[in-house]
């Protein structure tokens, strides 16, 4: 296990050299999109800034699912347990024992945690399509048991009344705490994805077997990996409660826990900010779509079909294969 | 607690077992030859519950009605299984898995939203047919007659499905497939062709599981992903590919489900878990299953 840390270590330094070097080129699009996010209340309407702040939690959300499925190979069909429990915990705290706002959303993300633990204990056993399977499993018993649980959840109805503190009332102050939220949790979910053990993940998306032959305890590994993704999807939820003011099953759901893979292998799975750009063209699309029709899934079920079988690599991957390709066109001639 | 209503209790759980075992052999043998996992499965037993509803209404023929109905809707579901198979996923066996269960996945957005447009969102239901109708007492308690209809369906699957997969030249090579696919295309076996067959005979067996399920009264939105939920706890304990894994995991969770809703009914499907959870323990590959690389 020494032996693949120093290996991983050393990838990571090849790797950090290369990303000094290019940092300047390859990153300026990250700083025009993060200033956009800022000036962005200034120039679209309430309506579209309420549209904004939903695609970057939903791109949170996206993000930690792709930690397992894009980096880790793994593909959990139940992270939206996560989400609803992290969005459960907060509202629950607040709105039926009054606690104080931050720690009602630490315990939150706190709860989606511990399940993720719990829940990932099962599920790391397992490896491909029962993997995903198990975890759509889970999420739908937590699903089930929120939705039964009348006495204690409030089932069906819900729970109304999540409000963030006084200065986060108003949209643009609530947008801005989520930009700030959404930026921290991606640059700490980019930093894990470059840092050994997020190497120690590739290899085993790449070759699980081998990886384990190198002495890497790779359920434990998986185990961890699981819990991360499930704290930040948890963060998602909490984010959300307040957001939307209350939360209800339906966040819960296995639809939702297929919003984030439909958003990730729209927008490239391969790509770190893939799943982001996926859940932007969804969320402006279901936004501009809902204005005409009820029928919002069945759309859905046709753009995931074209996705699948005409974009391969996603959105993004089409992009970079496209720019790979000039790039080299260029060097020949 | 006297042994008729533990008795009673037996028997609801085997009726419940027979009708996981409908659907959920269908979901098991498509698994093990094509290796595709039909997230869809559940959504073609619903709509084969709803379109019996309305070949039933629209034949009139209310007292024995429901076998033709329920004839014509496995076969419709088994032509909707030709299409899907033909068009969607003929084309992604040589892509990865998550590609395949993805599409599938859209596919049971598809089908619930054309299921919405012409059913809309009512529950629905079919008299139960002739002679199923009364109740039979057993040790004083009344027991639906029709679960016997249900469990005497699953008893012939069961012993149709031994008979294909063991005794004949299909199942033969049926098995080889699962085995060793590359193998028997090179024999001159024609893959897609069987890989058609199986889905379209999956998709009749979900078809004919949903038409028999709308007696009970339960034909509404929302019927396929509560059974497939079910479906994939039985082939996980069972493990997945498996004919007797299949059957030994309907049987535990019906069980299971029929005791559970009896001792605490919002909790049944967490027993259900419970056991799934120690299975995994103890064979995370499932009762009958194989570990998969």
């Amino acid at each position: 296990m020494g032996y693949f840390r120093e290996a991983g270590k050393i990838g990571m330094k090849a790797n950090n050299m290369e990303i000094k070097t290019s940092w300047l080129k390859s990153s300026w699009w990250i700083i025009l999109l993060i200033a956009a996010g800022i000036a962005a209340p200034r120039v679209i309407s309430e309506f579209y800034l309420l549209i904004l702040g939903e695609a970057l939690i939903m791109s949170l959300f996206a993000l930690s699912f792709n930690l397992l499925f894009g980096h880790m190979g793994q593909l959990p069909f139940g992270q939206a347990a996560f989400y609803g429990l992290g969005g459960y915990g907060i509202a629950m705290l607040l709105t039926k024992y009054q606690i104080n706002f931050w720690l009602s959303f630490a315990a939150g993300i706190g709860l989606a945690a511990l399940a993720g633990l719990i829940i990932g204990i099962f599920c790391v056993r397992l490896r491909g399509i029962y993997f995903s399977i198990l975890t759509l499993a889970f999420g739908q018993l937590i699903f089930v048991i929120i939705y039964k649980w009348h006495d204690f959840t409030g089932g069906d109805d819900g729970i109304q009344g999540v409000f963030p503190p006084e200065f986060l009332k108003t949209p643009v102050s609530y947008y801005y705490f989520i930009l700030l939220v959404f930026c921290l949790a991606a640059f700490i979910l980019w930093r894990i994805t470059n840092s050994p053990f997020g190497y120690i993940l590739k290899a085993m998306r790449e070759n699980s077997e081998r990886t384990e032959f190198l002495g890497i305890p790779i359920a434990r590994y998986q185990l961890v990996a699981f819990v991360i993704s499930a704290t930040f999807a948890g963060l998602a939820g909490a984010l959300w409660a307040p957001f939307y003011r209350s939360v209800a099953p339906s966040t819960l759901m296995w639809i939702k826990s297929g919003e984030p893979v439909m958003a990730t292998i729209l927008g490239g799975a391969g790509l770190f900010f893939g799943p982001v750009l996926g859940t932007f063209i969804i969320t402006f699309f279901h936004a501009y779509i809902l204005g005409f029709t009820h029928f919002w899934p069945i759309i859905m079920g046709a753009l995931i079909l074209i996705v699948i079988f005409f974009l391969p690599g996603g959105v993004l991957g089409f992009i970079k294969e496209k720019l790979d390709n000039r790039k080299k066109k260029e060097q020949q001639s | 607690m006297s042994f008729d209503v533990l008795f009673n209790q037996f028997l609801s759980g085997i009726a419940r077992g027979a009708l996981l075992f409908l659907v959920a052999s269908g979901l098991s043998l498509t698994f093990g030859v094509l290796r595709v996992l039909n997230f869809a499965h559940g959504s073609l037993y619903m709509l084969g519950a709803f379109l019996s509803y309305s070949i039933w209404k629209w034949l009139l023929i209310p007292v024995y009605g429901f076998y033709v109905a329920t004839l014509l809707s496995a076969l419709a579901i088994a032509g909707i299984g030709l299409l899907i198979e033909y068009t969607i996923l003929r084309r992604l066996y040589a892509r990865g898995w998550p590609e395949q269960l993805l599409a599938t996945y859209a596919l049971i957005l598809i089908i619930t939203d054309i299921v919405k447009w012409f059913w809309g969102g009512e529950f629905l239901s079919i008299p139960r047919p002739e002679p199923f109708t009364k109740a039979v007492f057993l040790f004083d308690f009344p027991f639906p007659s029709y679960n016997f209809f249900i469990i005497i369906l699953g008893l012939v699957l069961v012993f149709f499905l031994w008979w294909l997969v063991y005794k004949t030249r299909l199942g033969d090579i049926i098995r080889a497939a699962a085995h060793d696919r590359d193998m028997v295309s090179a024999l001159g076996i024609p893959i897609p062709w069987l890989f058609t067959s199986i889905f379209v005979l999956g998709a009749f067996i979900a078809g004919l599981s949903g038409a028999v399920t709308a007696p009970y009264g339960a034909v509404a939105l929302g019927m396929d992903i509560e059974i497939i939920i079910e479906c994939f706890a039985v082939v996980v304990i069972g493990g997945m590919g498996s004919l007797p894994g299949t059957l030994l995991g309907s049987f535990i969770v019906g069980q299971v489900y029929s005791f559970g809703i009896m001792y605490k009914p919002e909790l049944a499907l967490a027993f259900i878990f419970m056991v799934m959870a120690i299975v995994l323990i103890i064979r995370p590959w499932g009762i009958f299953g194989r570990p998969e690389r």
